[in-house]
């Protein structure tokens, strides 16, 4: 589908970040100028920089069929270490033995998170470490047996120093591991073209998905021929890993690594101009420590700090916000060359990431309720990240940007004029044309229905504080009240009350499935299978043969979001912050409906029932 | 104009605008209200942020805290293809009501697709023209409400589309129901205004009347890296609608205090300067807190405060929907903006509904802002403010109307309990008056300084000719 390939640049770029951070601080170089102090942690920098090098470019390389795979995953608002993760499962014997022994929860208390949010770090290991897990436990095998080593455990902690070095071997470039300043700028010149074309073709895929295929292939091409210069070290260093697996690796590496350089040049140049304004917010120091794991950009942003001659102290003076915005590549690329054309485009890549982001983290929207503005704009900028890259070079894009803030002129996206695109309007001639009443629709319910003083009073009205029920606030409660006031409202709409559906509203649709269709309805919305679920909505006939389409999509909002709501009200009441759009993440096998339909279940259906017949 | 005379003035729009609306003259307006009862069985596909569900929801709300006995409630009509053909092209129009998911697979579509930009964002859903037909009946019908005098306020939340083009969906908007319905209003009104709260800019309203003076568009939105990416301040219509365009480009995490600190003295200037003779008010609920696709923080009451303001003017006033992507927020906010278009203060806590599990754990109307920080720093929204009076400033008073020729005995409403209204061709805002009020209004004494300000007020503009000077008290 396009719209994965082009959506999916968000995640990726991130990806691509956490791999540059991994890879320079596993090698101990040091960027800019700042002398970085990692000397304590090196060991341990070391086998997370190695872990955060390794999986993203397994992800990328196994898991095609998922259109984006952040790194950054965030659980309960927090972001999830996932090499902590992956570290902890490991110690206890892999996915599958920590889950035989119902290990998740303490796991996830030892991960800092709270106990009721094990089934959304379990899924995330299921989705993105399971697999990965096996495949380094698998290489480690077969590389213990070519060796004949024996009673070594896999994984990256007990790398031995050779190994580490061959896993190494397939992500460097060079042969050369130290990279020391000058080396690394020499390096950087070099491949500057390299990069800009990597960006361009960044920049392709997020504006203009239809020339994307033809662009990038030429891209690729040239990026082949450079890379072949560059990297003649990797023929000396020796493939001890086994062809196959060296041959899968190799290429994809290539290009992520000028990618790479591409992001650190990007981030060296913001570091070092600190008054060219930023197309996207920089964080401000409280929320350096998110960046926690990802040190360099810690380091840029600092080095930015000292640069920028106090400008933290009058942030956006005047209209420098406007002024940012007039200059973002978004905004100048659509004037230049892709004009109106974009509009659809733009917004996909605005909003599709937001439902990716649902099932990858589905706690924590950025914009919920309980505000955790750190993980919303740690989300923005995953998402923005691609948009930094859609330009040619940062400087001849800030150059560009001056001269365009100099000058009156402001370029953004220009409403189109002609008569294609306005409204005909007709003169005023003071003559007023008669509006034909088939507009006024059917009356349902008239103002005189409602003038009965005695009902004024419940206008506006809410519900009581106290109920007499037993367990208040409980789902029999609830369902007693709503069922109460139901009856009220038949007595006082009468036919309206049918007229407006409200016989087709709340679980009552669900008196007109059998408790076997219910069941299965649920089953599909569980499988946790986005493309299953995709096919059933279109293909629901098939699955159920006296149901439409519309029977399902009643069914779906009245019935079984209502019943997980129920759930999540009472479950995991902090965790709430969408209404479906948690989405089946949160569904997963082992946990939700199955809690609630446990010994619940019989209790629900019959009470909801139960008072719906006595009371109709 | 000085920054002091713009910060004096923008205080007293604080504290003067609140005029009683929530108080004693709520039940002078009578309030129609469309609902189609098939509407939030219209699904856009699994994972499609965009729900009519919503819809369905905030109606239920509506009528469980007993808000219909204030209105009357009408089905709408649906609109016709020669319905919707008044502002969209003919052959979008046809392909719009012919195809379907069924048809999709033709190859006669697919090049159409692409060229309406159908696919996507606004993808090929079962009942999709049934859909826009409801949509943009409801609105035709609310501006016909108006037209009529049958009603002073007509809701519509089914519709509110405003990114649809005249030959193009966008935005999960097909149908642009807000033209058709101002086009409506044209018929009798001479001067439309168009108010825009949506987080997103409203560009296919903006586009559609950006050459004319007929109607004035003003929008507020996030601006900068998001969708559509129209609505640059400096976007103020050309040819004779040079000026009539006004956008307010703003930042993520904007909250209550900016939001109101920029609409109440632009919308006040503009209803004062451009004087409408009818208003649709776009009430986008993806400006709330906590929105799916969206980056404000507005509270419930914050968002509705834009409806109380502008009900305030006594102008006949359309009310639509628009986005809101978070649902359970979507039908508190709109239930509570009916609540206000009737003059009922509605309880925090819901009464029990059919859809009672989606607003837990807290089971309360109001959407709280959450701590989120908020990037619109006061120098932005000061200069976005002058700019942006300035700009209203340029435009002549009433255009195509001369200033003040309307005889005011026309403009004397029929009903006797309706002589206590201020109807905006007599009224300006006098400082002093207002100092005095307490903050939401309703209050007797607040209405007996209105009818002293009402009185002064016609004397006032009759020696008043000279747009943007004004004296430092007043806007």
């Amino acid at each position: 589908m396009e719209q994965c390939s082009t959506f999916s640049n968000g995640p990726s770029l991130d990806l691509l970040g956490v791999q540059t951070v991994g890879e320079f601080s596993g090698n101990g170089c040091c960027l800019g100028e700042d002398h970085v102090d990692n000397g304590a942690h090196h060991g341990k920098l070391t086998q997370k920089g190695l872990f955060y090098e390794l999986l993203p470019l397994y992800l990328k390389d196994n898991c095609s069929q998922v259109g984006a795979r952040p790194l950054l995953v965030l659980v309960d608002g927090q972001q999830l270490d996932l090499y902590k993760l992956f570290s902890l499962v490991k110690d206890r014997g892999g996915y599958a033995k920590v889950s035989k022994n119902g290990l998740w929860g303490s796991l996830t208390k030892e991960l800092g998170l709270n106990l009721e949010v094990y089934s959304p770090v379990k899924l995330v290991y299921a989705k993105y470490l399971n697999d990965f897990e096996r495949w380094l436990k698998k290489t480690f095998e077969e590389k213990i047996l070519k060796n004949g080593n024996h009673g070594c455990d896999w994984g990256l902690k007990w790398l031995p120093m050779d190994i580490e070095k061959e896993f190494r071997g397939l992500l460097c470039l060079n042969s050369k591991k130290k990279a020391d300043d000058e080396l690394f700028k020499s390096k950087s010149n070099k491949k500057k073209k390299n990069t800009d074309l990597a960006n361009h073709k960044n920049g392709n895929n997020l504006l203009d998905t239809k020339d994307q295929n033809n662009k990038s292939e030429d891209v690729q091409h040239i990026e082949g021929d450079n890379n072949e210069k560059s990297c003649n070290g990797i023929k000396d260093n020796p493939a001890t890993l086994g062809a196959e697996c060296a041959d899968k690796e190799y290429n994809p590496r290539k290009r992520k690594r000028d990618a790479f350089s591409g992001m650190i040049n990007w981030m060296k140049d913001i570091a070092k101009h600190p008054l060219v304004p930023l197309t996207q917010p920089i964080p401000k120091p409280s929320k350096w420590k998110e960046y926690k794991g990802r040190d360099f950009f810690g380091q840029f942003l600092k080095a930015r700090l000292i640069l920028s001659p106090r400008t933290h102290e009058e942030p956006n003076s005047g209209l420098s916000s406007l002024q940012k915005q007039k200059m973002h590549p978004v905004i100048y690329e659509d004037h230049v060359a892709l004009g109106r054309q974009a509009t659809g485009k733009s917004r996909c890549n605005e909003r599709l990431p937001s439902s990716v982001k649902a099932w990858s983290c589905s706690c924590c929207n950025p914009c919920s309720h309980k505000g955790n503005t750190l993980a919303g704009s740690h989300d923005k900028v995953a998402e923005k990240c691609p948009h930094e890259k859609t330009s040619e070079t940062l400087d001849v894009l800030t150059e560009k940007a001056m001269a365009e803030s100099s000058g009156d002129e402001f370029l953004g996206k220009q409403v189109s004029v002609g008569p294609r695109f306005q409204a005909e309007i007709p003169e005023w001639t003071g003559v007023v044309s008669e509006s034909d009443s088939k507009w006024l629709g059917t009356q349902v319910w008239s103002l005189k229905q409602g003038t009965e003083p005695a009902t004024e009073t419940d206008i506006g009205r809410g519900r009581q504080e106290k109920c007499s029920c037993e367990h208040q606030g409980s789902v029999t409660c609830v369902r007693l009240h709503i069922a109460e006031n139901r009856v009220k409202l038949k007595l006082e709409l009468g036919s309206t009350f049918y007229h407006w559906g409200f016989d087709r509203m709340g679980e009552e649709v669900s008196l007109q499935w059998t408790t076997t269709e219910e069941k299965r309805f649920k089953d599909i919305m569980r499988s946790n299978a986005p493309s299953k679920i995709k096919y059933f909505w279109n293909n629901g006939f098939k699955y159920f043969a006296n149901k439409t389409r519309r029977h399902l999509v009643s069914y779906y909002f009245n019935v079984f979001l209502i019943q997980l709501r129920t759930y999540q009200n009472r479950a995991t009441p902090k965790n709430i912050d969408s209404d479906d759009e948690v989405e089946f993440g949160y569904l997963s096998k082992g946990f939700g409906m199955e809690t609630i339909e446990g010994p619940d279940d019989d209790f629900l259906e019959c009470s909801k029932n139960e008072q719906y017949i006595n009371f109709d | 104009m000085g920054m002091m005379e713009e910060e004096s003035s923008n205080s007293n729009i604080e504290g003067g605008a609140s005029l009683p609306s929530s108080g004693s003259d709520a039940k002078k307006r009578r309030v129609t209200y469309f609902y189609e009862p098939t509407i939030g069985d219209y699904y856009y596909g699994q994972g499609h942020p965009m729900k009519p569900h919503r819809i369905r929801m905030a109606h239920n709300l509506i009528v469980h805290y007993s808000l219909h006995r204030r209105m009357e409630i009408n089905r709408p009509f649906p609109a016709s293809t020669a319905d919707i053909r008044r502002f969209h092209s003919d052959d979008y129009v046809h392909f719009l009501s012919s195809v379907s998911p069924e048809t999709l697979s033709d190859i006669t579509f697919s090049r159409q697709l692409k060229r309406f930009n159908v696919g996507e964002d606004c993808p090929v859903f079962d009942g999709l023209f049934d859909f826009c037909q409801a949509s943009a009946g409801g609105s035709i019908g609310a501006a016909v409400k108006l037209n009529r005098g049958d009603a002073d306020i007509a809701i519509n939340w089914a519709g509110g589309l405003h990114h649809a083009k005249k030959s193009e969906a966008s935005g999960f908007c097909y149908v642009n129901d807000i033209v058709l319905g101002i086009l409506e209003l044209l018929k009798v009104h001479r001067r439309v205004l168009y108010v825009d709260i949506d987080v997103h800019h409203g560009d296919g309203v903006e586009e559609a009347f950006y050459t004319t003076d007929r109607v004035m568009t003003v929008s507020f939105h996030k601006f900068g890296d998001f969708f559509p990416g129209t609505g640059h301040i400096k976007d103020i219509g050309v040819g004779s609608g040079k000026n009539y365009a006004v956008n307010v480009p703003l930042n993520d995490g904007m909250d209550d205090e900016n939001f109101r600190g920029l609409f109440r003295p632009i919308i006040h200037k503009v209803m004062e300067v451009y004087q409408p003779e009818a208003v649709v008010l776009q009430c986008g609920a993806d400006s709330l807190s906590g929105d799916r696709l969206g980056c404000f923080n507005l509270s419930v009451k914050g968002h509705a405060d834009c409806l109380r303001f502008l009900r305030s003017f006594n102008v006949p006033l359309m009310v639509l929907g628009g986005g809101g992507y978070t649902i359970r927020n979507v039908a508190r906010c709109w239930c509570y903006e009916t609540a206000v278009a009737v003059g009922v203060e509605p309880d925090n806590k819901l009464p029990y509904n059919e859809y009672y599990e989606y607003f837990g754990p807290d089971y309360t109307l109001y959407v709280d802002p959450s701590n989120m920080e908020n990037l619109n720093t006061p120098k932005d929204m000061e200069k976005i403010r002058i700019t942006l009076l300035e700009q209203i400033s340029r435009l002549p008073h009433a255009p195509s109307v001369p200033f003040q020729t309307t005889p005011p005995t026309l403009e004397i409403p029929e009903e006797a309990e309706e002589d206590m209204d201020r109807r905006p061709k007599l009224r300006k805002w006098d400082g002093e008056d207002y100092d005095s009020d307490p903050d939401e209004g309703g209050k007797a004494n607040s209405k007996f300084s209105n009818v002293n300000a009402h009185m002064r007020e016609i004397v006032d503009d009759m020696e008043e000719e000279k747009p943007g000077v004004h004296p430092p008290s007043c806007c």
